[in-house]
């Protein structure tokens, strides 16, 4: 055998403190915090809820539609939809756009400072706006995710067809390739690592950008289910909401990097 | 003759002493041409918009001079109590307070994280928890928390840009080729030497750009707050302007507030040329 497999193992210290730090967060979580309806030195439930009731709340909001209006599951899959419906539109936008911008030079002269004066403005300034020309239905909520998600796109496009290593697009010259030629065989190819860097990123703003439009514009969805739980004072819902959302937000991370693997299996970065 | 000067990462030719023949396709293919071609367009194409009323009604958009004397009108008026000067303070004084703090524990605590093993066994999972909620989902319990003060809105800043200062210190220390070390140690450098030759010097980049994600993060943080409960700051006065259905305060507003955060970026990178000056990246845009 040409080489051995050495198993480094990790001090039992070293494999126990992040199971020890997150067990001994919740149990302080759990005990610092009063059970409803108790007022004694720990923090009144006013504050803060404990796990635990956070949890039997999630599973009792399944099939309760009280106090909000919706489960927790119309209110995920509203915000999924909203979410989905803008990402792709981002991509499906901004992507052949920047890609573009990054090759012809008539394409760049002309989108460049448009796209330059709407980049610095944070998508959340856009909600006052939006509310005047769509008002709070789902059109709103896509139009603010759709611009959050759009500026990461057109930029990482931008720059892959920018780094594109100019010996080959020399040896294409060479050869005789014509100028769109290059741009679909040898440019887009090559920049695809940093366009799936984009869809990353913009999946991100889009979800962050999302609970802050629906905490502002909303009748249904995660964000709008925070915002009833502070109105009606149940910090149990905020607290729910906010698990929920950073759940959600995980779950979509890792099924992105699952399809980013698989479709860059041959690309070493 | 001519002589040129090629781009080192593409094609683009970035001096040239050839004297071109004026041509029509040339001029097409200028770019301050195709600049300006594009600027008229979108002005015009926004005039246009506000005038003939493409969203339905009046208070939907405000032509640009509209919006120009209204940022004049806000400059010398006050709104609840503070001229546009005040607003533009009270938002970027919350944004550096809430800045400092996040870096100020963020950084030093990303790199004790990646030089400390045991340091990273600990935060590390309470690290990953918080990293995938929005830092705008903590809009609600922040204000639960501290009321509709100063301090709910630092904390949404705090949190919105430690996790990128952190995890970039913490990344940029990991991410070091371990052959510097090496070298450290065959000249028989200490463990402070690899410190503060290698790590300190070589996360730099990254922690810079770590910096400059948590600078726009805390922007758009401040202004989200404040469009939710605030009294004072730029999100207030879109929000206000919003309520009054008045278009050309909110576009003023967002004019002010994209001309804030370019500066933020300007400013962001020149601190990041003066901190590693060595640092070769393609900045595209």
């Amino acid at each position: 055998m040409a080489f051995e497999t050495v198993n480094v193992r990790k001090p039992l210290l070293l494999r126990l403190l992040p199971v020890l730090s997150l067990g001994i967060f919740f149990l302080a979580w759990q005990f610092c915090v009063a059970p409803p309806g108790v007022s004694d030195w720990r923090i009144p439930p006013t504050l803060l809820t404990r796990p635990t009731d956070a949890l039997i709340l999630g599973i009792n909001k399944l099939t309760n539609v009280n106090p909000d209006g919706a489960t927790l599951l119309t209110h995920a899959g509203v915000s999924m939809e909203e979410a989905f419906i803008g990402y792709v539109l981002a991509l499906a936008i901004g992507l052949p756009f920047g890609l573009l911008m990054g090759w012809f030079s008539v394409v760049r002269g002309v989108a460049r400072p448009i796209f330059e004066l709407i980049r610095p403005i944070p998508p959340i300034a856009w909600i006052p706006l939006t509310i005047f020309w769509f008002g709070i239905g789902l059109g709103g909520k896509v139009f603010i995710i759709w611009i959050s998600g759009i500026v990461p796109c057109v930029i990482n496009s931008y720059i892959g067809v920018r780094m594109t290593n100019p010996v080959h697009i020399q040896m294409a010259r060479t050869f005789g390739a014509s100028d769109w030629k290059i741009f679909t065989s040898i440019c887009v190819p090559s920049s695809l690592p940093m366009v799936f860097g984009a869809l990353q990123i913009a999946l991100a703003y889009c979800w962050t950008t999302l609970v802050a439009a629906e905490l502002l514009a909303s009748d249904q969805g995660l964000g709008f289910l925070i915002t009833m739980g502070r109105n009606l004072g149940r910090t149990d819902i905020v607290i729910l909401g906010m698990v929920s959302v950073g759940l959600a937000g995980a779950v979509i991370g890792v099924i992105i990097d699952r399809i980013e693997a698989k479709l860059l299996a041959g690309i070493r970065r | 003759m001519s002589e040129t000067v090629q781009s080192v990462a593409n094609e683009v030719i970035l001096s040239s002493g050839e004297r071109r023949r004026i041509t029509i396709s040339a001029i097409l293919h200028n770019e301050y041409f195709l600049n300006s071609v594009s600027l008229i367009l979108f002005f015009g194409l926004w005039q246009w918009a506000a005038t003939s009323m493409v969203f339905g009604h009046s208070s939907s958009l405000a032509s640009p001079y509209q919006v120009l004397l209204r940022l004049q009108e806000l400059f010398t008026t006050t709104l609840a109590g503070l001229s546009l000067w005040g607003h533009m303070w009270a938002s970027l004084r919350r944004v550096i307070i809430g800045f400092t703090i996040a870096v100020a524990v963020g950084v030093p605590l990303g790199l004790i994280m990646a030089l400390n093993p045991y340091v990273n066994a600990v935060v590390k999972p309470l690290v990953d928890l918080i990293k995938p909620m929005p830092p705008l989902a903590w809009i609600s319990v922040a204000i639960l928390w501290f009321g509709i003060q100063e301090t709910p809105k630092i904390f949404i800043i705090i949190i919105g840009s430690i996790i990128p200062a952190l995890l970039n210190a913490y990344n940029g220390v990991r991410l070091i080729e371990p052959e510097y070390y090496d070298v450290v140690r065959i000249m028989g450098g200490k463990p402070w030497d690899e410190i503060r030759l290698v790590c300190l010097p070589a996360s730099l980049p990254a922690i810079s750009a770590g910096l400059q994600i948590a600078m726009s993060s805390a922007w758009s943080g401040v202004i989200a707050a404040e469009l939710v409960s605030s009294r004072s700051g730029l999100g207030y006065l879109i929000i206000q302007g919003m309520k009054v259905s008045d278009p050309a305060m909110v576009i003023g507003g967002m004019v002010i507030i994209a001309v804030i955060a370019w500066c933020m970026t300007q400013f962001m990178d020149w601190l990041d040329r003066k901190l590693c000056p060595w640092r070769r990246d393609i900045k595209g845009m």
